[in-house]
């Protein structure tokens, strides 16, 4: 078990249960994330869960990003920690899936150069990257079904491809918890369905444990076992079944208003 | 061609020039990748302006201090614009890249405020300055001449480690310049790899503009970087083709300033302009036949 505190990671006794008895490999305690030491959200407490599938579900501007960057280390938390499970008690590997949006399209990077970005994480600086870990970044790419079109300019990429480029690197790093930013923002109908229908996929087949950020409520429901809700500055937490039914979405946008 | 006879002859009285201008030619692009792609170009016509100024600089403080410099001569007064270029370089890179990552204010005015006063204290220093009627004047100028062996040597090995680091560490500069959430999940250090690559510029940056002045070094970092980013399909094309027009631009663009007896640094720089317009086109026209091909 690791703690991450103000973006330190100590050593910790051992794995702790979630609140549905599962292990947790990700659990908030009593967090405050915002920026500048300005609180956007406080009283954070909940667990993730190894190998579910954990949506963060909530409007623009409800917090998800920044519950997401302070998650991966990117900012600290205003107040609270965090604490994080490794099996091995090695530290937590997360595999980023970030909106393709986001990347400049100045760079000459091809689909395989930045599903290669995966495996830098493992290969010492100086160090070429081996033929081991290029093999290993096809595989993914082959995973993604991204493979077909690597070899092309990402930024010529269309929204769905750049995106299962950015999934196969996600699962480069060889992650503990694969972490997905709205990861359907910008792609047409059809490929998210197929976007969404492989993340399942993986999740199934692996056993990943997948945090994904969305204000996709259909896709919630379709595909999350679990649901964080960031409403209004408040969190509810629950099972996909129990939470998004007609009278707990009126409950919670009852209490949201209030 | 006789002049390109002369220009390859071991005997050539300027060889160095021509040495130092490829040199600069082949090194400069490739850190100019790096302000191309982290969209830093402006930085890259202060940068130049700046390291002058520190040249200026410090050939000032002995005018200051009321000593002159006798031993070695030549030599001190090298090593002395080399620590006034390189210190403010340095100090003008990592402090605009500080301001940068606050992300408050006006990048382009800050830059654009630096240039210009950077440029206008420069010709100040060097107006009451007696080292300026030894040739400083002329090099800020871009008039490559005298260009001496140890001068030649000093900047070999700058941009050999230059080179080397770039090569060496050529994954880790890019995660960070591409994607920096990537870059931290992967626990990289953003604040290390991001000062390596300042301290790169900065380093070729002075090196630059103390062999070829301001002006050809701006010329080099920005616009065979330009070019090659046209057709480059993936970063080793990009840096190689980019260090290629470089070094090329550099031997081409002396020869014919020796030939048409034009001065060499606006040549290079005039040079380049010339190759990135036809560059430019050619590329357009080929982007408008392929979409006459796709209709």
């Amino acid at each position: 078990m690791k703690k991450r505190d103000t973006g330190q990671l100590v050593p910790s006794a051992g794995p702790t249960s979630g609140a549905y008895g599962c292990e947790s490999v990700i659990t908030l305690d009593d967090l405050s994330i915002g920026y500048d030491d300005q609180p956007v959200l406080s009283g954070i407490s909940l667990s993730i869960c190894r190998s579910t599938f954990t949506a963060i579900l909530g409007a623009n501007g409800s917090g998800k990003t920044t519950l997401l960057k302070t998650l991966l280390g990117l900012q600290p938390p205003v107040a609270g920690r965090i604490l994080v499970c490794a099996p091995d008690e090695a530290p937590i590997i997360f595999g980023y899936v970030p909106q393709f949006a986001q990347f400049d399209p100045v760079y000459p990077l091809t689909g395989f150069d930045v599903a290669l970005m995966g495996t830098y994480g493992r290969v010492r600086p100086g160090r070429p990257v081996p033929h081991r870990e290029r093999a290993f970044t096809w595989e993914c790419l082959r995973a993604a079904s991204a493979d077909a079109f690597a070899r092309k300019r990402f930024n010529l990429l269309s929204g769905g491809q750049k995106q299962c480029v950015l999934i196969a690197r996600g699962l480069a790093t060889k992650p503990d918890v694969l972490v997905l930013d709205e990861p359907t923002a910008g792609v047409d109908a059809v490929a998210t369905q197929a976007l969404m229908e492989f993340i399942s996929q993986i999740h199934e087949k692996r056993r990943l444990t997948i945090l994904l950020a969305t204000h996709d409520l259909a896709l919630v429901r379709k595909h999350a076992q679990q649901v964080v809700w960031l409403y209004h500055g408040r969190i509810f937490r629950g099972p996909v079944a129990e939470l998004l039914t007609p009278e707990g979405m009126a409950e919670i946008l009852e209490i949201g208003i209030a | 061609m006789d002049a390109l006879h002369q220009i390859l002859s071991p005997a050539f009285l300027l060889r160095n020039s021509v040495y130092i201008s490829v040199l600069i030619g082949l090194a400069c692009p490739l850190v100019g990748v790096y302000l191309v792609l982290r969209r830093l170009m402006f930085m890259g016509v202060a940068l130049p302006q700046i390291s002058a100024t520190g040249v200026a600089f410090a050939l000032s403080l002995p005018l200051w201090f009321g000593f002159q410099i006798r031993a070695h001569g030549a030599h001190s007064e090298h090593a002395l614009a080399f620590v006034g270029s390189t210190v403010f370089s340095l100090a003008a890179i990592l402090g605009l890249a500080f301001l940068e990552r606050r992300g408050r204010g006006l990048p382009e005015g800050r830059l654009s405020t630096a240039y210009v006063v950077s440029g206008a204290l420069g010709i100040l220093l060097l107006a009451k300055n007696p080292y300026a009627e030894r040739g400083w004047l002329d090099l800020l100028k871009g008039e490559v001449i005298t260009v001496s062996n140890s001068d030649l040597a000093l900047t070999a090995i700058a941009l050999a480690v230059v080179l080397a680091v770039l090569v060496l560490f050529n994954k880790e500069l890019l995660l960070v310049s591409f994607d920096r959430v990537m870059a931290v999940t992967l626990r990289k250090n953003i604040l290390f790899w991001d000062a390596l690559i300042y301290i790169l510029i900065g380093l070729t940056v002075s090196m630059a503009v103390l062999s070829v002045g301001p002006l050809i070094s701006f010329g080099f970092l920005l616009i065979p970087a330009l070019t090659a980013h046209l057709f480059a399909r993936n970063m080793l094309q990009f840096m190689i083709s980019a260090s290629i027009i470089g070094g090329t631009t550099g031997f081409v663009g002396f020869w014919l300033a020796y030939q048409w007896d034009w001065p060499v640094g606006p040549t290079h720089v005039v040079l380049l302009g010339l190759i990135y317009a036809v560059a430019w086109i050619f590329h357009r026209c080929l982007q408008l036949s392929r979409k006459e091909l796709i209709s």
